[in-house]
């Protein structure tokens, strides 16, 4: 079991007993319930991670891995420049403010968010 | 918008040399590095303008029955000083720095989802200028404070457009914050270098995936609260309207079970730029790192039942539960401080600029934590509640831990940022004047608060102390604004002389110092072994 998953389920441990004793000393309703979401929160990333560990074999985990170990290892290309990131900003940024101050404003700013958010998914393939 | 490949070798500039050619370069970089960069130079730029606003707070109060300002702008400047500290410069200040360390610290050539990193600071940039933009329309900035209680903040008071900015502004600050801080989880988790280990990623980077977990936690709350409160205003909703069936109390909860995690997310950080220091101008491996680990985690996870511990004067929260909880936290935290001193027992001490900013948060943050475990007793913050003795403790925490934290940063990681030291003579005076400054300021505010002076309230009687008291902060604060003009200074002084510094100008342990000073775009040309948490010491 890697340290990222440990740190996951006695994250969810801890809410889930924190959870059950404010309960128990409060029998307050809205606290309880945000720390029981809080709780299902960390158990849903907890049960992901469990899922997906199982295909996981990080050198980062090898205590004796060395540079050889991820020779010719495919990590995958990363963007350096991109307008996506700010345009998608700015267009989100539009839609919030355009709810508050002018609701064609709004439309036409959500029409470009989803704009950007396909040249995202695009640009990604 | 060329992808590069991760032999790519084109070296990034200093930002001294940025060329008007380069502009478009950053403003639609992806790079890591870029965007630490960017994000601190605009949380540092809101912290100029919350620094602005600091002083006209200070002026206002230098005197009984000022009118400097009036009542309501005074209520619009201690907003948006709030604001722009707490979601615009302490906190975004870490995720900058993180942005711009963690990938270097673990060895990995960027963040796992570049585009998303650089998303989230425009995010932030634009979210930030939202909330600004407030002051400009008719009937002024928010004025409910950085806290937006309702009915303050509901639309039969605060009727103008200012703080529906607010509400926007801020949720886009939360939804870049927690953006980010799933993109530095799967950072960690995927890219460490080949033997980096998570029992030797350095303590910087794992109070970075405490804090980002404290996020995922915390934020959505607040996303969330400032929806409801939105619906309200324009929807027709009621959900903090008591005459309708709702309760402004319920805004307290949900308020605070983001606002008290908050506080760790601003302070988290910052025990890892100490973690980091300390241990390099003391000449020794910094003591307990496992210790150190843990109670990050037992603070992070005990800060999450704490939040009603602002709401002991309600009567309407279980006071003995959130008084215990909040006094557990002082566990975890004394931990730290006896590692930290460990650490420099004995040690081969040298008082470069970092370590006396480290030093200063030592002493700082020891008398906001000190202040911090009596208001957790309720008796006393039935006393203390909304007085200036909570400004005084909360500043401490904040402004002598945080802030000398990330002064520290800066004079630590400058080199490493922009290829070229600060001056230390400077950054010697730049730490007195703001330590001096800073005691002068918020040391008084405790007697201020034990002689009856509320917060938030735009001026006082004269008579009595808090003149005098009023007029020593106000004098502090102008002297701690000369200490932040003074590293203004040092920074342009700096960039001018261009002297170059190795890649570990400071003799350091982690990753970050093996790459060159810049390091260029792919961060590392070749890795050390990582046998330990202090990989560069064990290749030296």
């Amino acid at each position: 079991m890697t340290v990222g998953l440990r740190l996951f389920l006695s994250s969810a441990a801890f809410g889930i007993v924190i959870s059950i004793a404010y309960w128990f000393t409060s029998r307050e309703i809205v606290g309880t319930f945000l720390l029981g979401v809080m709780a299902f929160a960390l158990c849903f990333v907890a049960g992901y991670m469990i899922v997906a560990e199982r295909e996981a074999d990080l050198v980062g985990d090898d205590r004796d891995a060395t540079n050889a170990s991820a020779a010719g290892e495919l990590v995958g290309t990363y963007t350096i420049r991109s307008p996506l990131p700010l345009g998608a900003a700015f267009a989100i940024t539009a839609v919030a403010v355009g709810i508050v101050i002018s609701p064609t404003i709004a439309i036409l700013a959500l029409v470009a968010t989803l704009a950007f958010g396909a040249l995202f998914i695009i640009q990604s393939r | 918008m060329g992808k590069s490949s991760l032999v790519s070798a084109t070296a990034v500039n200093p930002i001294g040399d940025v060329r008007r050619s380069d502009l478009l370069s950053w403003i639609t970089t992806t790079d890591h590095k870029r965007i630490g960069i960017l994000y601190l130079l605009t949380s540092l730029a809101y912290f100029g303008i919350a620094g602005i606003l600091a002083m006209l707070i200070r002026t206002q109060l230098a005197r009984p029955e000022n009118t400097f300002v009036t009542s309501h702008e005074y209520a619009q400047l201690f907003t948006l000083h709030g604001t722009a500290m707490i979601f615009l410069f302490v906190a975004p200040f870490a995720l900058g720095l993180a942005n711009f360390l963690i990938p270097l610290q673990i060895g990995a050539a960027d963040m796992a989802f570049p585009r998303l990193n650089a998303t989230s600071y425009w995010l932030f940039f634009f979210g930030g200028l939202v909330v600004f933009l407030g002051a400009a329309t008719n009937e002024g900035a928010a004025a409910s404070g950085w806290s937006a209680y309702p009915p303050l903040s509901e639309i039969k008071v605060s009727t103008g457009l200012g703080q529906d900015l607010w509400i926007v502004g801020v949720f886009l600050v939360s939804v870049a914050t927690i953006l980010t801080s799933i993109n530095f989880v799967t950072t960690v988790f995927i890219y460490r270098a080949p033997g980096m280990t998570m029992w030797r990623i350095p303590i910087f980077t794992w109070e970075m995936v405490a804090t980002s977990l404290l996020i995922f936690m915390a934020f959505p709350s607040l996303a969330a609260t400032l929806l409801l409160l939105f619906v309200d205003r324009h929807f027709g909703g009621h959900a903090f309207d008591p005459a309708y069936g709702g309760d402004p109390v319920l805004w307290q909860h949900l308020f605070w079970f983001f606002g008290h995690p908050e506080v760790y997310v601003m302070i988290l950080p910052y025990f890892g730029v100490i973690s980091e220091i300390i241990p390099v101008f003391s000449r020794k491996p910094i003591f307990g790192y496992t210790g150190l680990v843990l109670a990050a985690f037992a603070i992070a996870g005990l800060s999450m039942g704490v939040w009603a511990h602002h709401m002991f004067t309600t009567g309407f929260v279980n006071n003995p539960f959130f008084s215990f909880v909040s006094f557990l936290i002082a566990v975890p935290t004394g931990v730290k401080f006896f590692n930290w001193i460990a650490t420099m027992w004995r040690g081969s001490i040298t008082f470069e600029t970092p370590m006396l900013f480290a030093i200063g948060f030592l002493l700082n943050f020891l008398i906001g934590g000190i202040t911090g475990v009596m208001i957790s007793s309720p008796p006393i913050d039935y006393q203390a509640h909304d007085s200036y003795f909570v400004v005084a403790h909360f500043h401490y925490v904040l402004g002598g831990g945080s802030l000398f934290a990330i002064f520290a940063a800066l004079f630590f990681w400058w080199p490493k940022m922009f290829g070229v030291k600060l001056n230390e003579r400077l950054g010697t005076w730049c730490f007195w004047l703001l330590f001096i400054g800073f005691n002068v300021t918020f040391l008084p505010m405790h007697f201020m608060g034990i002689f009856g002076m509320p917060r938030r309230v735009f001026t006082y009687a004269a008579g009595g102390p808090l003149p005098i008291l009023n007029l020593i902060a106000t004098c502090g604060s102008y002297v701690m604004c000369v200490g932040v003009l003074l590293f203004v200074y040092n920074a342009i002084v700096s960039a001018r002389a261009r002297d170059p510094v190795p890649n570990d100008p400071w003799g350091a342990n982690s990753l970050e110092w093996w790459t060159t000073s810049p390091p260029p775009e792919h961060n590392f040309d070749s890795l050390p072994p990582i046998r330990s948490e202090r990989p560069v010491y064990d290749a030296r």
